[in-house]
């Protein structure tokens, strides 16, 4: 038992909010690094009159660059957690020049199941552009898996 | 409601590697410095999509029902850490669903002896094309 409640000493606190982080704005320049680096080769995120075109007013950033931008946030708020598992569901583009912030609140801890958060991408708009969820675990001892 | 399945077509498995150089550009354009313990950043399978086989089946869903995929959804999930340098075998299910219509693909991610060590999901929206600009794409 005392060993159980040493883990949970270590478990983040239920309703904790994460330090909210910044990151953008991204310029075509980061835009077509990340398409290079992804493999990404949709044209509309790097060509401004496909961009409007579909009424966009610049082309918009490349929803998986910002959904793999919330690994490095949660390793910034506890590098002692392994993040097991992420999904998001991309609600509405964020435009280059635009910058964005991610938040995050704890909403489930449990030893079984780990830690689950609520994530958020939001550009300048309320509503968010990508409504996102994770699982972390404790790291086994020695260990990253 | 979950849309009505079409069809599902199974894809693979595909002898994959997580290239040390790519994932470290990946690792960069996502904001965080290659770990020191050489797991691979968590959104990398992702890339395995853009492989030539694999883009060519997404390519020809669009193609026949003349739409634009807009990436709806994304969903990685982990039994244990990919390693940067290793190969992997991956194997994929496109599933179609009718209302509305989209482009599922599963994915299953196993190291060479056969376990599985990673699950993700993409969920494209297949916007018709005459329609497109009624939905922003991610």
């Amino acid at each position: 038992m005392s060993a159980i409640r040493a883990l949970q000493t270590e478990l983040p606190a239920l309703g904790e909010r994460l330090a909210e982080m910044r990151i953008g704005p991204f310029d075509a320049q980061a835009l077509a690094r990340y398409a290079r680096a992804s493999g990404d080769d949709n044209p509309l995120h790097l060509d401004d009159a496909l961009a409007r075109s579909i009424g966009l007013e610049a082309p918009p950033v490349q929803g998986m660059k910002l959904l793999a931008a919330f690994e490095p946030m949660l390793a910034a708020w506890r590098g002692d957690l392994v993040l097991t598992r992420l999904a998001g569901k991309f609600v509405q583009p964020v435009l280059r020049g635009e910058e964005v912030v991610l938040s995050g609140r704890v909403l489930r801890v449990s030893m079984a199941d780990g830690v689950f958060l609520r994530l958020f991408a939001h550009g300048p708009t309320r509503v968010p552009a990508i409504i996102a969820e994770a699982t972390l675990r404790l790291a086994p001892p020695g260990g990253s898996e | 409601m979950v849309g009505a399945e079409l069809e599902t077509a199974a894809l693979g498995p595909f002898r994959v590697t997580v290239d040390a150089e790519r994932a470290a550009a990946y690792s960069r354009e996502v904001g965080f410095a290659p770990r020191a313990d050489g797991s691979a950043p968590l959104c990398y399978p992702a890339v395995w999509l853009t492989a030539p086989d694999i883009h060519a089946s997404i390519a020809r869903v669009c193609a026949e029902t003349d739409s634009v995929p807009v990436h709806e959804s994304q969903s990685f999930a982990y039994d244990s850490p990919l390693r940067v340098g290793e190969s992997y075998d991956l194997s994929l299910a496109l599933r179609r669903e009718a209302t509305p219509p989209r482009l599922v693909i599963e994915a299953v991610v196993a190291a060479l002896g056969g376990e599985a060590c990673a699950r993700f999901e993409t969920m494209l929206r297949l916007v018709p094309r005459g329609g497109f600009g009624a939905e922003a794409p991610a």
